[in-house]
């Protein structure tokens, strides 16, 4: 089997129809005709995670997010970047190919990436009857929500805006790079990644002014990785119903960031 | 007031006209007159700057006092009416997004792409109240001062830092400091902002690093793929996490012993604004002045 009939096989099992259009879920690295001794699946083909998945005897690496760095994964340019050429002679060197999975495994029912996120978060069953869109909870403190959503993502860099005693009871849950935004039926806004500023609407600046007047409102910002890794499991688990000669292993790439201590 | 020669030359770019009327007028001084001063001594037009402008306060108050911030916050808009600063120059929006609340309209729930906030939202209309009932004036001054050369973002890092004697070049934006492994220097980051939760870093912390390059506020992978070979570490504001933070993964993975920091947007540009207080008390010597650092704004549980 190949890496581009692996490929065939997500296209024909996914249950919706294949974007013909997607700049994003095609290989960007490796040769597609290439053997598959096994898959891994992941949130970022990090050069970091290619070697762990080479050590684990998997040569086909499944992504959710990009290989060179940027969203069209265009590597125009880079190609006396010391890092790129590092990068391209090691999936060369060592016979693996990077396909992406990022639109199909949104557009896949139900979304895995959403699936895998409230499952982090503890929210599977907890959306509100009135808005999908709006996830309730006991009342607990910002403090304490945010507390066990750090023991549950193991989030070593996770940042909340607004007073740790608020007192909150629904949320909203953003993928990756989402904006969230507050309503006076929203208490939390959880989001992956955002600017901190300058977009459309700053759930930053708005918590910590809520905060100041007393308003029970906070956002919590997971990072990219920890909003988005562990629908790629969900990827994995799926891949095993129709890939059955191959080995599929679930590889994080891991939250890229430590944070210092911080004293007095 | 005769205007000694040091005086003049700072008032580059000032109109003759506008320098000599300052004797006269520099006691009762209208929010509008003081920021056409400011932009004069620029060297620019107000206008050709769409983000900048009045967001807020009636621009014939009088001033009392000016304050600048990296974010126009509460907390900030707070401490300016108590220290009496009534003109506040902020360099990110006041009202909760790029357009200053300006293009209002949105439905409640997630996701992504959704418009301003609502004319009607509690917090935004308690935050006009607040500035309304304290006379004050909320200027938005970010295109303005982003063109300053040399960069004052860089430039005041490094002087929070105390590396303005490690310059190299006259950019403001590279230096050469005695080698530090990475741990250290995001501690003494965290310790000298007075960071909470909002530095994130890529690396490894025994890693020791000499050459620094910064990238305050936001910046994008070509930013970061420019300077990251030829230094050992990228100081930056934000960076995407499938940009510039992923490069740098891949580059410590490759072998180099570099490094990325990301000290947040707003953490990264405030001691950019106390460059713009320090100026300010120089071009207008006669009015209170007042850096009001927003702080980081983020923490994370014990």
């Amino acid at each position: 089997m190949t890496a581009k009939d692996v490929l065939e096989l997500i296209q024909k099992n996914l249950g919706s129809p294949w974007n013909e259009n997607t700049y994003r879920d095609v290989f960007h690295a490796g040769d597609p005709n290439v053997e598959v001794k096994g898959i891994a699946t992941t949130f970022m083909a990090t050069l970091d995670l290619l070697q762990r998945a080479h050590a684990a005897g998997m040569n086909l690496v499944v992504t959710h997010e990009t290989t060179f760095w940027n969203d069209r994964d265009d590597t125009k340019g880079m190609e006396e970047d010391a890092v790129y050429k590092f990068k391209v002679d090691y999936c060369a060197k060592n016979q693996m190919a990077v396909l992406r999975l990022h639109d199909h495994a949104h557009s896949h029912r139900p979304d895995f990436i959403m699936v895998g996120l409230l499952r982090a978060l503890g929210w599977t069953n907890s959306a509100s009857p009135q808005n999908p869109r709006i996830y309730s909870f006991p009342t607990t403190t910002l403090g304490e929500l945010a507390a066990e959503i750090q023991r549950r993502t193991k989030s070593k860099a996770l940042r909340v805006v607004g007073d740790p005693k608020a007192k909150v009871s629904t949320g909203t849950a953003g993928m990756g790079y989402s904006t969230g935004r507050f309503s006076p039926e929203v208490d939390v806004v959880i989001i992956g990644e955002n600017p901190e500023t300058g977009n459309p609407f700053d759930a930053t600046e708005y918590a910590l002014d809520a905060a100041f007047f007393g308003k029970n409102k906070g956002q919590i910002i997971l990072g990219h990785n920890i909003s988005e890794e562990p629908g790629m499991e969900d990827v994995a688990n799926w891949l095993r119903t129709f890939i059955k000669d191959v080995p599929v292993q679930f590889i994080r790439s891991g939250e890229p960031y430590w944070s210092p201590v911080v004293r007095g | 007031m005769a205007i000694s020669r040091r005086k003049f030359a700072q008032l580059t770019g000032a109109s003759l006209a506008a320098a000599t009327g300052l004797g006269a007028q520099q006691r009762h001084r209208t929010a509008q007159q003081v920021m056409e001063q400011i932009h004069a001594s620029l060297g620019g037009a107000a206008g050709e700057m769409p983000l900048d402008g009045f967001k807020a306060g009636d621009p014939a108050t009088e001033v009392s006092g000016v304050a600048t911030t990296a974010m126009a916050t509460m907390e900030v808009l707070n401490r300016a009416s108590r220290e009496k600063t009534n003109l506040v120059l902020t360099l990110e929006p006041v009202f909760f997004g790029r357009t200053d609340g300006a293009a209002a309209g949105g439905s409640a729930g997630g996701g992504r792409g959704m418009a301003g906030v609502n004319a009607d939202d509690p917090v935004l209309v308690a935050k006009k109240e607040f500035i309304q009932k304290n006379n004050l004036v909320v200027y938005r001054f970010s295109e303005s001062w982003r063109r300053r050369d040399p960069d004052p973002f860089a430039t005041g890092l490094a002087q929070t830092m105390g590396w303005t004697k490690y310059a190299t070049g006259s950019d403001g934006l590279r230096y050469e400091i005695p080698a530090v492994p990475i741990g250290a220097l995001a501690e003494s980051l965290a310790t000298r902002l007075k960071a909470r939760a909002g530095i994130r870093v890529v690396g490894d912390p025994q890693s020791r690093v000499r050459r620094i390059a910064m990238l305050p506020g936001v910046s994008a992978l070509a930013a970061t793929m420019k300077v990251l070979p030829d230094c050992d570490l990228v100081l930056a504001g934000e960076t995407r996490e499938w940009e510039s933070v992923e490069y740098a993964q891949d580059a410590v993975a490759a072998g180099q012993k570099k490094g990325l920091i990301m000290l947040g947007r707003v953490l990264s540009e405030e001691p950019g604004m106390n460059v713009c207080a320090e100026w300010l008390k120089k071009l207008m010597p006669e009015m209170p002045v007042h850096w009001l650092p927003a702080g980081d704004p983020y923490w994370r549980p014990s």
